[in-house]
């Protein structure tokens, strides 16, 4: 009776994965047409029209007036500076049929400026000032003077424009000792997590030093001393910035992007899946931009599969196979070789030239496929007598016409399996849930259906054991089947049928208890500490006898030991001691009863000094009797030793 | 053995009686006073409970303190250590024992609640 339904998509979904470096920054096509738009600004100075001209020129795209950009720049171009002679040499030499003549003055000036007196600066600019207007250059010496300023103007910016100016100079001259200059500037680049590598003096001074160092090697035929790796890095960290603050950044990282797209040595590959990865059943297709870093399709290289694996059981399914090249889009039909659905592990090499770098990739393919639900039965089983009971079968996306009727002496069953739709092969989605709704209290219970050792998802519900979890509310219950997965086209909701759960009633305060839910609850009262437990008044009268007698015992020991009361005198002082004294005890029962902390100070304070200037007149008369009796007792041993 | 312990307790008591100060005297009374004072406390707290703990906290504190002082007023007034507390006279001994109990009380009081 089972009837599938074969209607297949199949959907591949890429993810690059980065596990050999392999450029994470790259300029996409609409990158590269912003870019074209900085640069294509009205000009504003000589300077400027020198960044748009020589900067579209590196893109492979001339200025959009060749004519009004000539005439502004023969009408902008000031003879007597260096600097503007420059500028309007390096862009009238961008634009075709501009030539700008000068005198022999201004030649000479330019001359002049190649002298070790001058910055590398003014080198560079008069050099391919000079280069660019076809004069004649002593290349000897350029390079001599470049030395020298060098060791002066030890820094990235000069260096860069050091190398620069050396591509212009003749091959025969001594570029030797500049030509080393790349790989000590290649190590002042600054490491940032293995990611990107740059000079802490920004985007600008990083990009032109790639350019200039490129424009160095390919004149003089020598590979410059970077690894694959420092490669993808200066990639990563001149790409990785996408709106330029400047003409002059942009212009910087045009002609970097230009040099590392056409240089004789490295050719960075981006190899990036076209749009969302939203291919069909109609066309299943692995599509692939394989560019250069500015988005040119590399038309002449063959890319090439070297190995599939799936993610989840590590099996190849692919190795060696080739893309297709249409339309500047490599393509590979991998629903041909019939993969499960999940995700792939995919190796992808470019070659095809012996320059290209980063031309090993990493895939994640994801392989997506449309559920079909088979040989649905539906039955209610009596659990006393398993007499074999009727099944009904369902097919989706219907609706089961009778409902079931399950009471607590029964339990509901439920058998399905989950095929792929196109290859029939049983699939085991990550959620498959069965949903039990009330319609009448908008109540839902939700189960999960796990599969048997055979794909057989098998759910049963004891009416009986489960009734709390329905909170024993009896009724109908819509009974819903859902289906997901990541790699799922089509996730399922089916109101399979409808089950009307007879639980015995007699829980039914429940739902009272859950009424009362949303009511007041009593208000909390504050509860004092209840005093404790007091011990009967007579023992504590004893012991406050107690406690009191030894001050008698006391009382006793110093009449029999006989202290010497006849010594106390009636001095004002010392009456006045004693009664301070009483005072303050006084005052500490006071205290205990009546008053706080601080009025006592107050009135100790009166109290002790009153008693503290008696009692110190007092015992100072006591020791000076005693001291007098002391020194008549020793003359009197004195004497009657005598 | 029992008559031995006697006789040393008898020959103690003696030497006591015959060469210990009447001024002594009279301190070692008033520290018996304390003692037992202290222990009648501790006793009723033994037998009947810490209720009012503050209470008897401040009552025993007051009776270790009081003894405490009590003995320190002894050893300053002790004419067998006048070597050691030259610069102490005895009025002076006993005014630094008010001036201490009166500090002394003032925190018991206030413990007591």
């Amino acid at each position: 009776m089972a009837l599938l339904r074969l209607v297949s998509l199949l959907v591949f979904v890429l993810a690059l994965e980065a596990q050999a470096l392999t450029p994470s920054h790259y300029l996409v096509a609409s990158d590269v047409d912003r870019l074209q738009a900085v640069l294509s600004q009205p000009f504003t100075d000589l300077k400027s029209a020198y960044f748009s001209v020589v900067g579209l020129s590196k893109l492979g795209v001339s200025v959009a007036d060749s004519n009004d950009a000539c005439s502004f720049i023969k009408a902008n171009v000031d003879s007597s500076s260096i600097e503007a002679l420059f500028y309007a040499a390096e862009a009238s030499q961008a634009i075709s049929s501009c030539e700008i003549h000068v005198s022999n003055e201004t030649r000479d000036s330019l001359h002049a400026a190649v002298s070790e007196d001058s910055t590398v600066s003014q080198i560079h600019q008069a050099v391919s000032a000079l280069s660019s207007l076809g004069l004649p250059l002593a290349s000897q010496e350029v390079v001599s003077a470049l030395k020298a300023r060098i060791s002066k103007e030890d820094n990235v910016v000069a260096i860069t424009l050091a190398l620069q100016t050396a591509s212009r100079l003749s091959q025969q001259a001594e570029l030797g000792e500049i030509l080393e200059e790349i790989e000590d500037l290649a190590a002042r680049l600054d490491d940032l997590g293995g990611v990107y590598l740059q000079f802490e003096e920004g985007l600008e001074a990083t990009a032109l030093f790639v350019s200039a160092a490129y424009a160095l090697s390919d004149h003089v035929d020598m590979e410059p001393p970077l690894k694959e790796d420092q490669v993808i890095q200066l990639v990563n960290s001149i790409f990785s910035k996408k709106s330029w603050d400047s003409l002059s950044e942009a212009f910087s990282v045009a002609s970097a992007a230009a040099a590392l797209s056409n240089n004789r040595f490295h050719k960075p590959v981006v190899v990036s899946a076209v749009g969302p990865a939203t291919v069909s059943h109609s066309h299943p297709l692995l599509q692939l931009h394989v560019t250069d870093v500015l988005c040119q399709p590399l038309s002449s290289a063959n890319v090439l599969v070297e190995s599939a694996t799936s993610v989840a059981s590590k099996a190849a399914i692919l190795s060696q196979t080739p893309f297709t090249l249409r339309d500047g889009i490599f393509e590979l039909n991998f629903m041909a070789s019939k993969p499960a659905s999940g995700y792939y592990q995919f190796s992808v090499a470019v070659t095809g030239d012996s320059r290209l770098v980063a031309n090993h990739v990493e895939l994640k393919v994801k392989v997506s496929t449309k559920v079909a639900i088979n040989n649905m039965d539906l039955s209610v089983v009596d659990k006393d007598q398993s007499i074999g009971t009727k099944t009904t079968r369902v097919e989706y996306p219907n609706k089961g016409k009778a409902s079931f009727i399950a009471d607590s002496h029964q339990n509901f069953a439920m058998t399905f399996q989950l095929v792929d739709e196109t290859t029939g092969v049983e699939l085991t989605p990550h959620q498959t849930f069965v949903r039990l709704h009330n319609q009448k209290t908008g109540q839902e219970v939700v189960f999960v259906a796990e599969p048997d050792s055979k794909n057989l998802y098998k759910f049963e519900l004891d009416t009986a054991e489960r009734k709390t979890e329905f909170d024993s509310i009896s009724g109908t219950y819509a009974l819903y089947l859902m289906v997901g997965d990541a790699t799922l086209e089509n996730p399922v909701l089916w109101n399979v049928a409808d089950v009307v759960l007879k639980f015995p009633d007699e829980e039914a305060p429940s739902t009272v208890q859950s009424k009362n839910l949303y009511v007041p609850k009593p208000e909390i009262q504050h509860l004092f500490r209840e005093p404790e437990k007091r011990p009967p008044t007579v023992l504590s009268n004893t012991f406050t006898a107690l406690v009191l007698s030894p001050f008698l015992l006391l009382l006793i020991l110093w009449f029999k030991l006989g202290a010497n009361i006849s010594n106390f005198s009636f001095s004002p002082s010392s009456v006045l001691f004693h009664v301070g004294h009483a005072a303050m005890l006084g005052l500490m029962y006071v205290y205990w009863t009546h008053l706080n902390m601080f009025q006592t100070l107050k009135y100790l304070a009166i109290i002790g000094s009153l008693t503290f200037l008696a009692g110190n007149r007092m015992l100072a008369q006591k020791a000076v009797k005693r001291i007098a009796a002391e020194q008549s007792s020793r003359l009197a041993k004195y004497r009657s030793l005598r | 053995m029992s008559s031995s312990v006697i006789s040393v307790i008898s020959r103690f008591l003696e030497e006591y009686n015959s060469s210990t100060s009447t001024k002594l005297k009279v301190v070692d009374a008033y520290l018996l006073y304390i003692l037992l004072t202290g222990a009648l406390q501790f006793l009723y707290c033994l037998l009947v409970g810490t209720f009012p703990f503050n209470s008897f906290l401040s009552g025993f504190i007051s009776c270790v303190g009081s003894f405490i002082l009590a003995v320190c007023l002894r050893i300053q007034i002790n004419p067998q250590n006048k070597a050691e507390f030259l610069s102490t006279s005895p009025e002076r001994a006993f005014a630094d024992f008010l001036f201490a109990h009166t500090v002394l009380h003032l925190v018991a009081i206030n413990f007591v609640g």
